[in-house]
């Protein structure tokens, strides 16, 4: 790279940039919503270089899902995200059931169904309002947030909360859909497919707006496979690639859905994608509601899981998420292992920063739909001689203890 | 008694007070108006509908630590915000309010105003400057460019009024507009003086140099408490003073129609003055909430490519008027 700063200075084995050029952009930033760091290496206003420093946040899920039962884990596992919590639940849920061998009930499947959708399309307006936010145009964060309050009224009727809907159990749902809610259902989808409608005119006719969003964060489609973006940011390049599609769970198999899919590119794409997307999902959820099975709604089984292993994946409203699932016969996992979307988007976005100015990296960044929160796991990596490691819970548990009492370690 | 009677003018009312007071009624304004727009109440707590709220967040940061960065430039840190304050106190006392002359006007006036214009953001881009902090030079940087972008156009449709008026002192172009509004002979010099306006101003699409989710408060990060209130009590009066300027040069300042209603003819003046002061408020609230950013290299573009040549046009149309004789000024 030719148009590299000239000075360097030598830190931790990475190679970084002097602090002239070095412009942090978190962890604690008012673009940032969760503290993740991002350290933008820049010339004039324009970005060459971004090294991220992630783990801010890490909780320990996966460690504390070993020593809890497998239902426990099932709500452990929801509160991994405030917002698409519910579709955790029914990936880890998923990849319990396959080890148990039982069938899920038909209608359990379309009462996920009509949740995980009413979570996409909630997921979703909170994603173009904080898209306003951040270009500066509060008016449409104010109405979009307006409007996703509809979606949450609906998601508290149907499981009386309105983020962490707790309605997932091993082999069903824990409550049945409430008696005469079809009409309201329909009715209020019907008024959320028309506010995305509008919106996209919004976004289509609004010239400052389409200024801040057209031809920013471009990306080619090959760039898009070989970086192995998920979930929206590879539909909007023109990748087939959505597992409600390509390896059907819940009841997607049985409901009609259009998978939306754009050519550009940028974030504009984006934003008519994730509305595009809306539409179709509120379509969804009133095919599903009107086609509700009847029948039970969940299956009781054994609190001890069966010995194996199964991983399971479902399509977050940000893309893709993994759970991987590891059974010794007993009553706790022996492994969980989870990823998360932003973890898969993570390289995409750094790549998509590359060229653009500082008022870009808010909206580029923004642009996966990040979620620091859910992505922050741990592993120890050195990088001069790259070597990866890992450790057991007694070392970890013998690594707090000398951290916060030293003079332990110098009696021995 | 004439003396005591100017300097309580100048002092109270239409003078410093009354212009801090506007200032806040403005900010209020402001936040009341975009807050409906966007489906919420906007202050309520303080006074009635939270009319007091400004005045309340100005008292309360007043009395708030004031923090110094240790690597700030600590004269120009600490003494930048009054003279940041004095900009548009000052160019408010050019302004005729309750009278068709203003409280201290002279016969070249206007280049006093397009002084303290250029003052107001050369202190600023010095203020900014001197805390010495990632973000704020950035806000400097942009700050810079989006004053040299916009300064031309601003200039360039204040002149064209006062070659419309014959005259460079605002009373003169206050006294031209008797019988037709400048607004009417000069449409164009109207719109891109209040598109400048609201670049002046820092608000939306123009709050590059202070937006917040990218350099988080801009050239404001470093400051706090007593810096802080004034810097944005500052920032109010020059919405007022933009707003009233606008007024004197394309509205007709105080001038309205004469009624014989049996009110002395300072309170007539007043009212046109300020029902005319609110709506160019108004104008900048709404196209304020209903926009979204743009980058700094999309304002210029806008001034540069745009708005200079639209204002060069509007002057030159004006000229070619009145060398023609079809539009006479008063």
């Amino acid at each position: 790279m030719s148009d590299e700063p000239k000075r360097k200075v030598e830190s931790a084995g990475l190679v970084e940039y002097s602090v002239e050029n070095l412009v942090p952009f978190g962890p604690i930033h008012p673009a940032l919503k969760e503290p993740e760091y991002f350290k933008l290496i820049l010339e004039g206003e324009k970005i060459v270089q971004v090294i991220p420093r992630i783990g801010y946040v890490h909780r320990g899920l996966e460690k504390a899902a070993e020593s809890r039962p497998w239902v426990q884990n099932m709500y452990m596992f929801e509160r991994t995200c405030g917002i698409c919590s519910f579709v955790h639940s029914l990936c880890y849920g998923q990849a319990v059931e396959e080890l148990t061998m039982y069938e899920v009930p038909k209608r359990a499947k379309f009462i996920r169904l009509i949740i995980a959708e009413m979570e996409r399309i909630h997921s979703h307006l909170l994603w173009v309002g904080l898209m306003g936010h951040w270009a500066g145009f509060e008016t449409l964060f104010m109405w979009v947030w307006r409007d996703r309050e509809v979606v949450l009224d609906l998601v508290e009727a149907i499981s009386g909360n309105r983020v962490h809907k707790s309605m997932n159990a091993i082999a069903g749902v824990r409550r049945d859909m409430p008696e005469n809610m079809e009409d309201r259902i329909v009715e209020r989808m019907k008024f959320l497919a028309d506010r995305a409608r509008y919106y996209r005119d919004v976004i289509d006719s609004e010239e400052t707006m389409l200024e801040r969003t057209e031809n920013i964060g471009g990306l080619s489609a090959d760039l898009a496979e070989k970086l192995c973006a998920v979930g929206p940011m590879a539909r909007y390049v023109g990748l087939q690639h959505d597992v409600r599609l390509n390896d059907p769970y819940a009841a997607y198999d049985e409901v009609p859905f259009d998978i939306v899919t754009r050519k550009e590119g940028d974030v504009l794409a984006l934003l008519r994608l994730r509305l595009d997307e809306m539409i179709a999902s509120t379509n969804m959820v009133s095919y599903a509601v009107k086609h509700l099975p009847e029948g039970p709604i969940r299956v009781k089984i054994p609190p001890i899981i069966p010995a194996g292993e199964h991983a399971s994946h479902c399509e977050a409203p940000r893309g893709e998420i993994f759970y991987y699932v590891k059974s010794n016969g007993g009553r706790t996992p022996e492994r969980v292992k989870s990823r998360q979307p932003t973890m898969a988007n993570l390289p995409t976005a750094l790549e998509i920063l590359k060229g653009q100015t500082i008022a870009d990296v808010p909206i580029v960044l923004t642009a996966i739909d990040p979620c620091f929160g859910c992505m922050d796991r741990m592993s120890f990596l050195d990088i001069e001689s790259n070597r990866q490691w890992t450790w057991s819970g007694e070392q970890l548990r013998q690594y707090g203890i000398n951290y916060y009492f030293p003079e332990r370690l110098k009696k021995k | 008694m004439n003396l005591l009677l100017e300097v309580l003018q100048a002092i109270i009312f239409p003078g410093v007070l009354f212009v801090i007071a506007m200032g806040f009624v403005f900010d209020w304004l402001d936040r009341k108006t975009s807050a409906r727009m966007q489906g919420r109440i906007g202050p309520k707590i303080a006074g009635p509908s939270g009319i007091l709220q400004p005045l309340a967040d100005f008292l309360k940061l007043l009395f708030k630590e004031e923090i110094i960065p240790s690597h700030a430039d600590k004269v120009i840190f600490l003494f930048a915000p009054a003279l940041y304050f004095l900009a548009p106190l000052l160019g408010m006392l050019f302004i005729p309010m309750i009278a068709p002359t203003p409280i201290a006007g002279f016969e070249f006036d206007i280049l006093a105003i397009l002084f303290f214009l250029a003052y107001a953001a050369l202190v600023v881009a010095i203020l900014s400057y001197s805390s010495a902090s990632s973000w704020t030079t950035i806000a400097s940087g942009r700050l810079v460019l989006q004053y040299v972008s916009y300064e031309i156009p601003m200039v360039l449709s204040i002149i064209t009024a006062a070659i419309f008026s014959k005259s460079l002192s605002v009373e003169g172009i206050v006294a031209a507009q008797n019988d037709l509004w400048n607004i009417v002979a000069m449409p164009i010099a109207f719109a891109v003086y209040i598109i400048a306006l609201m670049a002046e101003l820092e608000k939306p699409p123009f709050d590059i140099p202070s937006a917040k989710t990218e350099i988080v408060a801009g050239w404001l990060t470093e400051f706090s408490g007593r810096s802080l209130s004034f810097l944005k009590l500052t920032k109010e009066v020059s919405y007022v003073f933009g707003s009233a300027l606008a007024v004197s040069l394309f509205l007709g300042g105080p001038l309205g129609p004469v009624l014989n209603i049996g009110v002395p003819t300072w309170v007539l003046y007043f009212v046109y003055f300020m029902i005319k002061l609110l709506a160019v408020g108004f104008l900048v609230f709404v196209l304020k909430t209903a926009l979204a950013r743009i980058k700094i290299g999309q304002a210029t573009e806008l001034f540069w490519k745009i708005l200079t040549p639209l204002s060069l046009a509007q002057l030159a149309l004006v000229i070619i008027l009145i060398e023609g004789g079809i539009l006479v000024a008063a």
